[in-house]
């Protein structure tokens, strides 16, 4: 099997999710098969925001909906309070639903327009009934209030609100459930950028009032630095580098790492702007390149990353990266 | 060559709908230079597409525009009723935000930037399409040979938008609009392709209009830009005054909501309270009123005129951030713990922003 390696797994008590060799792969046509994620691992403890950022079609939203078993599992294990929820079924796999929520990209289209705001946040609390407790109006109230959209407006319809608010509600309805984990894919990219920051403010209030654990998912690398305690940098279906955010800005090791960062509008002053002209195309899923996924637009590519996959190392405290060539990086004291 | 080469003045657009006018575009006025590139920043809504598409002659026949837009001393909205095609594709060209939509998909590449050379240009069939090739090649697109007999679905989203590029180049025009033209895109890609329309633009000696929400790639990329609020240009300065010292309130804002990398993680961010207003029968009054943190009496009674050197550095505001006037503004509020406007602030936070 194709692997990252082990490395950046942590050996603590308080870790509560643990993520290991995550294969992910969809069937087209008759014989091939798009190679979405190829053995990724990661853990998240207990009150820590991870991010996954990279671009389009490196599989992040595959790993976070594979979390969540909304795409089959190939291989690999997902260890969520001693269970694996990758080998989970039916009832069994249901009652782990409610601890890990998840909120969407699209505020707008992940509620249901013909239903009242309140009837869409309530629905989860009606389905689980007796085994979670309390639901009433007034447990509606209190979260639409915590989310900051008026309980009074909560007999309208979704088209009724702006797409910050939509994605606020969206946030209540997964608080509803008292989750463990938050799974957000790419809350913000559809917001307009004054709305942004209210509802990045709003996760951060949410995560501490209600000690959340939250994988946060987006390719914008100045939001998922804002809101990570740690990031990890994926390209093609593999994990490049992870590390903890202000270290791994501050140091970035791998050449595509320092490519993202050198390609943003403002670059990171950590790096060269000339390192952003990554050339050629992203190589297809169906056919990833042997070696290191990389190779084929790395500028330090050589015989070694043709050959052998990187595996990933520790490049000094909680840091790792999987590249044959990570950039040096001269430390200032 | 004094004269610049586009000049827009109190340019005013309305939809009727159901529902009452839309004033999507309310006095807006800019200068463009030869060569020159002038960025419009602005939320949705704020009505930099529809200010786009106006120049473009693509509105709705429903809109009901007011204004003059010249260009190189030929007024626009004439050619426009007078038919003629051929200023539009030719002197004035456009890049649309999503490739995937603005190609047409059962169409070969290379066609469809041939059509455009065919029919403006007049050239035969054989002369376009080597030409596309050529543009193409000029677009940074490798194999163009082999490219100009694909489809739109066979591209990247990234190669796409560069054939659109060279179709828009096809004609040699003297401006190009460029709305949104990476936001579909990832970013590096983005990079690469500001990077072309850099090149393209210094070469030919072409200007610009670029629309985008991005602060930064309006900060890194325009010589000029132009902050659009509900309809309207609140402030334009040369791109490095504009974000260096910034004067109307929704700028300063916009500025420090975003989050930066270079600020450590979990930094709280400092969010523009509200949402932008509704442009149906708005208020007499400063349409960021409701929202700004330095809102004053006066702001809710009357709109504020554009004032300040236009070309250089100009805003519409009763009370300017990073004045006198405007601190004092502030600090009223704060000691009042509320605006006019009825918007609430923490003295605390403040301090600690």
């Amino acid at each position: 099997m194709a692997g990252s390696g082990l490395a950046p797994l942590r050996d603590r008590p308080d870790v509560l999710l643990r993520v290991e060799g995550l294969v992910v792969e969809f069937p087209v046509g008759r014989r091939d098969v798009v190679h979405a994620v190829s053995g990724i691992s990661f853990d998240v403890a207990e009150g820590e925001t991870l991010g996954i950022v990279g671009e389009s079609g490196c599989g992040k939203s595959t790993v976070a909906r594979a979390i969540i078993r909304l795409n089959d599992i190939r291989e690999g294990s997902v260890m969520f309070e001693g269970k694996n929820l990758a080998v989970l079924k039916g009832e069994e796999l249901r009652k782990s639903r409610p601890d890990l929520q998840m909120i969407f990209q699209d505020p707008i289209s992940s509620l249901n327009p013909r239903r009242k705001v309140r009837d869409v946040i309530s629905e989860g609390l009606k389905v689980w009934g007796s085994q979670m407790g309390a639901w009433s109006e007034g447990r509606i109230d209190e979260l639409m209030h915590a989310v900051g959209v008026d309980p009074k407006f909560g007999d309208r319809r979704p088209h009724q609100f702006s797409g910050g608010q939509c994605q606020r509600i969206g946030i209540a309805r997964a608080l509803a459930m008292d989750p463990k984990v938050l799974i957000c894919d790419e809350p913000v990219s559809a917001l307009d950028v004054s709305v942004q920051a209210q509802v990045l403010n709003l996760l951060e209030d949410m995560k501490v009032r209600y000690g959340l654990t939250l994988l946060f998912i987006s390719h914008d690398l100045a939001v998922v630095k804002n809101v990570s305690d740690r990031i990890i940098v994926m390209y093609l279906g593999k994990a490049c580098e992870i590390g903890a955010a202000d270290e791994l800005y501050e140091h970035p090791r791998h050449p595509y790492t320092r490519a993202l960062l050198a390609s943003i509008p403002e670059p990171a002053p950590t790096v060269e702007v000339s390192e952003g002209d990554i050339e050629g195309e992203l190589p297809s899923p169906i056919n990833p390149p042997k070696g290191c996924r990389f190779n084929t637009r790395c500028p330090h590519a050589d015989e070694i990353c043709y050959e052998d996959e990187p595996q990933m190392e520790a490049v000094g405290g909680d840091h790792f990266v999987a590249c044959h060539h990570p950039v040096a990086v001269s430390i200032d004291v | 060559m004094a004269e610049p080469l586009l000049t827009v003045r109190d340019l005013s657009v309305r939809f009727p709908t159901t529902r009452g006018v839309v004033q999507a575009v309310n006095g807006v006025e800019f200068d463009l230079e030869e060569g020159q590139t002038i960025g419009i920043v602005g939320e949705s809504g704020s009505g930099k597409s529809v200010t786009a598409k106006t120049l473009m002659n693509l509105l709705p026949r429903t809109a009901e525009i007011d204004g003059e837009v010249m260009f190189d001393g030929r007024d626009v909205r004439e050619l426009a009723a007078k038919g003629e095609d051929h200023f539009w594709g030719v002197q004035m060209t456009m890049v649309f935000q999503d490739p995937m939509t603005s190609l047409n998909p059962v169409k070969r590449c290379g066609e469809q930037i041939a059509e455009t050379l065919r029919y403006h240009m007049g050239h035969d069939k054989k002369k376009a399409i080597s030409e596309s090739i050529d543009l193409l090649e000029r677009v940074g697109i490798p194999e163009p040979a082999k490219r100009v007999a694909q489809y739109p679905h066979e591209l990247s989203g990234g190669l796409r938008q560069r054939v659109v590029i060279a179709m828009a180049l096809a004609c040699q025009p003297r401006l190009l609009i460029a709305d949104e033209p990476t936001t579909a895109v990832d970013v590096t890609v983005q990079k690469l392709l500001l990077d072309l329309l850099d090149d393209l633009r210094k070469e030919r000696r072409m200007s610009m209009i670029l629309i985008t929400h991005d602060l930064g790639v309006a900060r890194g990329r325009c010589d000029e830009v132009a902050v659009m609020y509900a309809g309207r240009i609140v402030e334009r300065a040369d791109s490095h005054s504009l974000f260096s010292d910034s004067r109307h309130p929704y700028t300063d804002a916009l500025l420090r909501s975003i989050p930066r990398i270079d600020q450590p993680s979990h930094t709280r961010l400092d969010p523009i309270p509200g949402r932008p207003p509704e442009l149906i029968n708005p208020p007499v009054q400063c349409a960021y009123a409701p929202r700004c943190r330095f809102a004053q009496r006066s702001c809710l009674e009357e709109i504020p005129e554009v004032s300040g050197v236009v070309g250089m550095h100009s805003f519409a505001c009763h009370y300017p951030a990073n004045t006198e006037r405007g601190e004092a503004a502030l600090q009223a509020n704060l000691d009042r713990g509320e605006t006019a406007g009825g918007l609430h602030l923490h003295a605390a936070a403040e301090g600690a922003s």
